[in-house]
């Protein structure tokens, strides 16, 4: 994988005496189970779809040639592509910013909150507990024009019948998958938000009770700052987590109608197994990867500079 | 896997509703020999040739469609398994499209560790191509073969082989409600439907004129049967793309035009079989194509509210003056990498045998003998429901005049997975017929000529 | 979690303070809709399901798609997809394979997330940034290559196969958690314990580990939850119940041309009761961990 030398003093063990030799194998030799594991399941995939992306591999013909750059040559014009790519990288902004938002609020009221602290969480992480797939078909059924539980809702509050394609219509299909995806990814950002609300000291807010402080004044200029790295964390975590994105999306829509909610990887699933057109399927995976390296390497560049530089 | 457990009541409604499940059932119309069946055969073909226990200690390993009652077949097996002593196992059970991926996941991969599969005119030239099934006219003599309603073992023949032993078909009529319009009233045209469609739009009953299945193969192929009836094609002999002709665009712009005015459920892009049918079955659609599978769904008042309200039609014709009938049929292929060919076909055999094609038959499939054909046309002329005889004749004209399969190619699923999107687009008005229609000939294009469609003298 | 004072400033709770809480509950319930609709559909009777008018209030309670997908015995009349669903096996593969691999992502994870929170060694921050890609790449696209590797190596529809998949999703995280945790561990405490004549193993096993715990059960749950409810992979790696877990069982209740809603909650209510114990066991773990300093750069 990537190398980023940034490592500048020749290894050395911090805070123990041990040989030269031994702070040079033993980190390594503690990593190797993980490193391996992820060999089999990440790497060497992603290394077989990356020689594929250069080929015409189609899943239904046994002979497959070489082609070169053609799948990325074509890639760069195909309208659809781009449109999807726009339209994950919306979803992924929009979705990562109200999840913070919600689960900012919900952490607040919940670190103060008197009692029931641990049910709250429990219940509050159940989104989490549901796998995405299913997630997918509760929604979609929620959404549903004739009898969706949204719909039905409408009907009984207003007392008549609201045909309303949620999944169907602009933007409100791409609202419906919003919604579903905020249901299941706020838990996370709570948790974490929330333990970083707790893990805050005292006495500056004792102090500035003492100043008369509001509560806002507080928010703002004590707990929000203090809270960066948890704020930070979730968001980068939540942020690759939507890059991927597809089970919800999948069930919900499946990209459609027409193009209207597609996003990446739902397109490239269409294309790679559907379509039988693995090559060009690969090509825009490795596309996307790649700018998802680029995102996760500013993302994680500051928690690295954070975490290990600034202490040597 | 399964152990099924089913109150009669219910496997008989289930019943229906799987038989529909042709996903595109279809075939070929030579059901006439059916009729004009002369009756030598069928004593001849009542079971299959068994030798006892010619396959002790064989395991048969099955890669089976499964859901509603496509099971009841695989109850005929522990029968097979006491003569012939072979063991038959499931691999894997799963509905049409989910098998059809695992079949071209594993032909892609090399992983088949099975010997028997389902398998679908409308996709065996996908597992075909990918060089992953056993030709089978040397399991299969010319005999054997020859109570299968002929049109169907012909669709599975390709490069000079036979591919796939038929099970049943399915192909789709006009379902319509008698409360809401009369016999009379039955469009013969789809010019005629569109209007009528249109007509029957009644918001403050919640009635929808029609409504199409609107996503994936499910609405390619509604395309296709209309393009075809409109007097249009999907490919040229060469295999060139040309459904974006004046035929297509007006096939699409009906769509567009139903949608449009109301005509149609506002989510029905996301329909897909089943909730075609509840919509019908909930009595908010008057007039619409469907499977005839449903049917016994339909009339039982448990599950729909048009039982005994609803009548069957032929579909209607296009300016080409031909009946729509996008049709296909569902059946059992050996795997190239079996290593049990002998057992696999003796099996095969079993479950096309007249007993196994009698067994669906009462379920409401429209099974692939001729001679199980003449017996419940027989049996259905004493039968309480009114309709019974008139289904199973409507079927019958329908299979030997209008049956018609999509392309069998390879390529007919990946070409409808370019092509529904588009006409979604189309039917929500995002892009203009023609505009949509060329767009989608050019990536099916591209689509065929990587294949190696246009390469000449190669 | 007393230590921490934030939420009580050493004053008595006022009628804001239980407005407040007012609110929290009224957004919980919320979010809490879905599961209980979810819930409501699994006890309703079948025609109750997917009506318009809506049915809110069930006017009759049955456990027919319990019993169903548990191969009890039903009334005449009950019917269910479930009956197909070897409930009890995927059961039996979700646990073992969720648990197992959770045991492993953690010990994995833990080793080297202590490797490196106590080391600088070359190439660390590529390393670091390699894994956190990993968790950027989705199922999808890793699907089809890994199932042939899985195949030629025979892991394919079995449950290591299955475990060595989830370790290796969830060891990126588990890592970069853990090694939050250890570096919040002063260590000034490892060298005392060297200097008392431990070994570096027995100071890691006796001062690091021990100290680190409440991390390791919030890592734990974030790889248990991704295990429990991954589904691409599982749907091409598992292929029959020998090894078929719950998420891409989900889908045996939506066939072409029927699904079962009720049953899908049935089953969706009885996989959530293992993941509720066990989140309901450690979240107190999870906030501790959390707030013991992982995420303070």
């Amino acid at each position: 994988m990537a190398t980023i030398s940034v490592t500048k003093s020749p290894a050395r063990a911090r805070a123990f005496e041990i040989s030269a030799d031994e702070a040079k194998r033993l980190p390594w030799l503690l990593l190797t189970p993980g490193l391996v594991a992820l060999a089999v399941v990440v790497a060497f995939p992603m290394l077989y779809s990356f020689y594929l992306s250069f080929t015409n591999y189609d899943l239904t013909r046994p002979t497959t040639e070489f082609i070169g750059l053609q799948n990325y040559i074509k890639l760069f014009s195909n309208a659809t592509f781009w449109q999807a790519f726009g339209r994950t990288v919306l979803f992924m902004t929009l979705a990562v910013n109200l999840e913070f938002l919600i689960g900012l609020a919900i952490a607040q009221l919940m670190a103060k909150a008197l009692l029931g602290r641990g049910l709250l969480r429990t219940v509050l992480m159940m989104p989490m507990m549901f796998a995405p797939v299913l997630v997918g078909f509760q929604f979609k059924w929620f959404f549903n024009d004739q009898v969706g539980l949204v719909n039905n809702l409408l009907y009984t509050l207003t007392g008549e019948p609201h045909i309303i394609p949620w999944l169907v219509q602009v933007p409100l299909g791409f609202i419906s998958i919003l919604v579903a995806e905020i249901w299941m990814g706020t838990p996370f950002m709570v948790i974490i938000l929330e333990a970083g609300i707790l893990s805050l000291p005292t006495e500056p807010f004792e102090a500035a009770e003492v100043d008369g402080a509001s509560g806002w004044q507080k928010f703002r200029h004590l707990t929000f700052p203090m809270i960066g790295p948890f704020i930070y964390t979730a968001m980068a975590i939540r942020s690759l987590d939507l890059a991927r994105v597809y089970d919800v999306v999948s069930i919900m829509t499946g990209g459609g109608p027409g193009t209207r909610t597609e996003l990446i990887w739902t397109y490239v699933y269409r294309l790679a197994f559907t379509g039988h057109d693995y090559a060009t399927g690969s090509a825009m995976s490795y596309v996307t990867v790649v700018v998802s390296f680029l995102f996760t390497f500013f993302l994680f560049r500051n928690v690295i500079r954070s975490r290990w530089e600034g202490r040597e | 896997m399964s152990n099924k457990k089913m109150t009669r009541r219910d496997f008989l409604k289930y019943a229906g509703l799987a038989s529909g499940a042709a996903m595109a059932a279809s075939v070929m119309g030579s059901l006439p020999a059916a009729a004009a069946g002369t009756s030598e055969q069928p004593t001849l073909f009542q079971f299959p040739h068994i030798q006892k226990k010619e396959f002790e200690g064989v395991t048969v390993r099955m890669l089976a469609i499964s859901g509603a009652n496509y099971d009841e077949l695989y109850k005929i097996i522990p029968e097979w398994e006491e003569q012939t002593g072979a063991k038959v196992e499931f691999v894997f059970k799963g509905d049409g499209f989910q098998t059809d991926k695992r079949l071209v996941q594993d032909f892609a991969a090399g992983t088949v560790d099975y010997d028997v599969c389902w398998d679908h005119s409308s996709f065996f030239s996908q597992y075909v191509k990918a060089d992953g099934l056993e030709p089978l006219e040397n399991w299969f003599t010319d005999e054997e073969l020859a109570d299968f309603i002929p049109r169907l073992v012909d669709a599975t023949r390709r490069d000079g082989h036979l591919w796939v032993i038929p099970r049943h078909f399915d192909i789709s009529c006009l379902h319509y409600r008698t409360d809401l319009m009369t016999a009379e009233q039955v469009p013969e045209t789809w010019d005629q439907f569109k209007e009528l469609a249109k007509q029957l739009t009644d918001p403050a009953q919640g009635i929808y004129g029609t409504q199409f299945a609107g996503k994936e193969e499910a609405l390619s192929g509604r395309f296709y049967e209309v393009l075809i009836a409109e007097g249009g094609q999907l490919f040229d002999e060469k295999w060139e793309p040309v459904f974006n002709s004046p035929a297509g665009v007006k096939a699409a712009s009906m769509f567009a035009e139903l949608y449009a005015a109301g005509a149609m459920p506002p989510g029905m892009t996301s329909f897909v079989w089943e909730d075609v049918a509840k919509n019908f079955a909930a009595g908010i659609i008057a007039i619409y194509s469907e499977w005839y599978g449903w049917y016994s769904f339909f009339q039982d008042p448990s599950s729909s509210k048009v039982a005994g309200k609803f009548d069957l039609a032929r579909q209607p014709m296009g300016d080409g003056k031909i009946h729509s009938g996008w049709a296909g049929h569902h059946g059992f292929s050996i795997t190239k990498a079996s290593q049990n060919k002998p057992a696999a076909a003796s099996l095969i055999k079993w479950l096309t045998s007249v007993k196994g094609n009698e067994l669906e038959a009462k379920l409401g499939f429209l099974v692939a003998r001729q001679s199980v054909w003449e017996k419940i046309i027989a049996e259905a002329e004493t039968s309480t429901d009114p309709l019974a005889k008139k289904r199973l004749e409507l079927a019958l004209l329908q299979a030997q005049e209008d049956f018609k399969t999509p392309p069998l190619i390879a390529e007919w699923l990946p070409m409808s997975n370019i092509l529904y999107p588009i006409l979604q687009q189309i039917i929500l008005g995002d892009v203009e017929p023609q505009k949509g229609l060329d767009d989608a000939a050019q990536q099916v294009r591209d689509m065929m000529a990587k294949a190696g469609y246009y390469t000449t003298g190669a | 979690m007393s230590t921490i004072g934030y939420a009580k400033a050493g004053r008595r709770p006022r009628i804001g303070d239980y407005l407040r809480d007012a609110v929290l509950y009224l957004i919980i319930f919320i979010f809490f809709l879905p599961v209980l609709w979810i819930i409501l559909t699994s006890i309703r009777p079948n025609m109750e399901i997917n009506t318009r008018p809506p049915i809110w209030i069930p006017r009759e309670l049955t456990l027919d798609s319990y019993k169903i997908l548990l191969g009890w015995p039903t009334p005449e009349g009950a019917f269910g997809l479930g009956s197909n669903i070897p409930f009890g096996q995927y059961a039996r593969n979700s646990i073992i394979i969720a648990t197992v691999s959770t045991l492993f992502s953690l010990t994995f994870g833990t080793l080297a997330g202590y490797a490196f929170a106590r080391f600088a060694f070359k190439g660390k921050n590529g390393l670091f940034l390699g894994m956190m890609l990993a968790r950027a790449v989705p199922g999808i696209a890793l699907s089809l290559p890994l199932f042939v590797l899985y195949a030629r190596l025979g892991l394919s529809d079995s449950i290591p196969g299955m475990i060595i998949t989830y370790v290796a999703l969830n060891v990126p995280f588990t890592a970069w958690l853990m090694d939050g945790f250890f570096r919040a561990i002063p260590a000034e405490l490892d060298e005392a314990a060297l200097i008392d004549g431990c070994s570096r193993w027995s100071a890691f096993l006796r001062v690091d580990l021990p100290l680190a715990l409440p991390g390791a059960a919030a890592s734990g749950i974030f790889a248990f939850l991704t295990a429990w409810n991954e589904f691409a992979l599982a749907n091409v790696i598992t292929r029959t119940p020998a090894s078929r877990t719950f998420p891409p069982a989900l889908y045996e209740f939506t066939g072409q041309f029927v699904s079962d809603w009720r049953g899908m909650c049935a089953m969706s209510v009885m996989m959530l009761i293992p993941a509720i114990i066990f989140v309901a066991l450690v979240q107190r773990q999870l906030m501790t961990g959390l707030t013991s300093g992982a995420m303070k750069g």
